[in-house]
């Protein structure tokens, strides 16, 4: 008799646990990602991209879902996770709405990040992601004027460095505001949940 | 210095030597644990006893270092922080490789000293019925595999011992009525052993549809880690689960063909003496 209770216990605690793990993460607004209380219009910058071409952001992104991140191609951790888990549900979607978003990546190593690696780097997560380098002054200036913090050098062994940098991916919808914010620790699932609903948000009849 | 492996906490993977002194000391107590069973022992004449006593000093010291190979540097921190397929590679060394050969190892003598504990014997007793057994190491397995009791308890050294000692308890539940090492409990006939051990390696448990199936990476604690050249979250979940089949039914097949050969030869000694009474 203990050990059927002991079996119910378990089969409770396991369906417990699944449930939390499918709608713990969900807000209020039903997004994963965090809503903007103030939400980030687009800005027009111009930076080069991984040809060597110039790519105005605003004018080049109008009419996509725009998904926005700062950082570099030696980072150990938080830019490759974010790319990779962003190429990897992009890759899942219908032509039709993968054909909806932009991915643009914007180097806050200007020195190490020459076209080439980045574009070798991008490519191993999306061909089509979009990598752009500029000025290091230039870069930051664009990060706080959307709102984050600026880049900077952290020095590590061996005369190397690391780049300290936001770590969220902004998510701008078709009205060229970005509402929704994606911290790092987005997961795959979080992203395959929130993306097809950016397409399809209209924020003014909220 | 960290005493026992857990999530990468960030850290991208290198191939730089790191020591874990919280699984040099298991290691260290389980061989004082094996001294202790030994040293009183009087010296073997016979050749057999001494080959007997080499062979179990031999699975033990097995026994021993597969634990040790699966918690200490590289395939601890690999699996505890970076990839899941090595984290499964941990359970069937943890599981269903170590136990087997520890209690294959310790001398018969070892078994008599647990009756100067009645209690304990009792709870033995009952936890190592072979349904109970099966019952607990399933269910064990499939708990210390559920995404959402594995991500929080890998970030700490903590959390990650509890899973790692939880499937070597686990694995020694499971092996012990099959090597039924008291001889008073004979638990049950070479065809029902091989049912068990076949049972299990067709088992199919939730977590290994979940690593096999889901669309996305199922466990935190890979999909964020510093990702590791050449591998994707969910490729190496596949790959994971792909072991945790393949590998324990390969285990399991293994000890079955042990099994059946420790039969067949039981039963050619006992022929001849059969033949004599007639």
């Amino acid at each position: 008799m203990s050990y059927l209770r002991a079996a119910t216990t378990s089969v409770c605690i396991l369906a417990a646990s699944a449930c939390l793990s499918a709608s713990d993460r969900e807000t209020a607004s039903g997004y994963r990602g965090r809503i903007f209380p103030d939400p980030r219009p687009k800005i027009d910058f111009t930076l080069k991209d991984t040809e060597g071409a110039d790519f105005g952001f605003r004018q080049e992104t109008d009419g996509f879902v725009t998904l926005l991140f700062f950082g570099y191609t030696h980072c150990p951790d938080v830019c490759p996770i974010h790319m990779a888990n962003i190429g990897a549900v992009l890759n899942g979607f219908p032509f039709e709405l993968r054909r909806q978003f932009k991915v643009v990546f914007v180097s806050t190593d200007p020195e190490r990040d020459t076209p080439e690696r980045m574009r070798r780097w991008l490519d191993s997560f999306g061909t089509d992601f979009i990598g752009l380098t500029g000025p290091r002054e230039q870069v930051n200036q664009i990060q706080v004027a959307l709102g984050l913090p600026g880049s900077v050098i952290e020095e590590t062994e061996g005369g190397e460095y690391l780049v300290g940098h936001s770590s969220s991916v902004l998510a701008f919808t078709k009205d060229n505001v970005a509402h929704v914010g994606y911290p790092f620790g987005t997961r795959q699932d979080d992203w395959a949940h929130d993306l097809p609903k950016l397409v399809d948000e209209r924020w003014g009849s909220r | 210095m960290r005493w026992w492996c857990a999530s990468s906490r960030g850290v991208a993977w290198d191939w730089t030597w790191q020591p874990y002194i919280g699984v040099w000391a298991l290691v260290a107590l389980l061989a004082v644990f094996y001294w202790l069973q030994v040293r009183k022992l009087p010296i073997p004449e016979s050749p057999t006893e001494r080959s007997r006593r080499r062979r179990q000093a031999i699975l033990f010291g097995g026994g021993a270092l597969a634990l040790w190979s699966a918690l200490d540097w590289p395939l601890g921190p690999l699996g505890s922080g970076y990839l899941a397929s090595v984290h499964m590679v941990q359970y069937l060394l943890l599981a269903l490789i170590g136990p087997p050969l520890l209690l294959l190892g310790l001398p018969g003598t070892s078994y008599d000293k647990l009756r100067a504990w009645p209690r304990a014997l009792t709870v033995l007793r009952n936890t190592t019925q072979p349904l109970v057994a099966f019952f607990i190491f399933n269910v064990a397995v499939t708990v210390t595999h559920w995404p959402s009791l594995v991500d929080p308890l890998m970030r700490s050294q903590v959390g990650s011992f509890v899973l790692d000692i939880s499937w070597l308890l686990a694995g020694i539940i499971f092996w012990w009525p099959l090597i039924s090492p008291v001889p008073e409990w004979p638990r049950f006939a070479p065809i029902f052993k091989m049912a068990y051990l076949g049972l299990n390696g067709i088992m199919i448990r939730p977590p290994f549809f979940i690593l096999l199936f889901s669309k996305f990476p199922a466990y935190a604690t890979y999909e964020l880690a510093p990702p590791i050249p050449g591998t994707s979250a969910l490729s190496d979940q596949q790959l994971a689960a792909g072991i945790m089949k393949l590998g324990s039914a390969l285990i399991m097949v293994v000890a079955m063909v042990l099994v059946f050969s420790d039969w067949v030869r039981s039963s050619q000694r006992q022929e001849p003496a059969r033949a004599d009474r007639f």
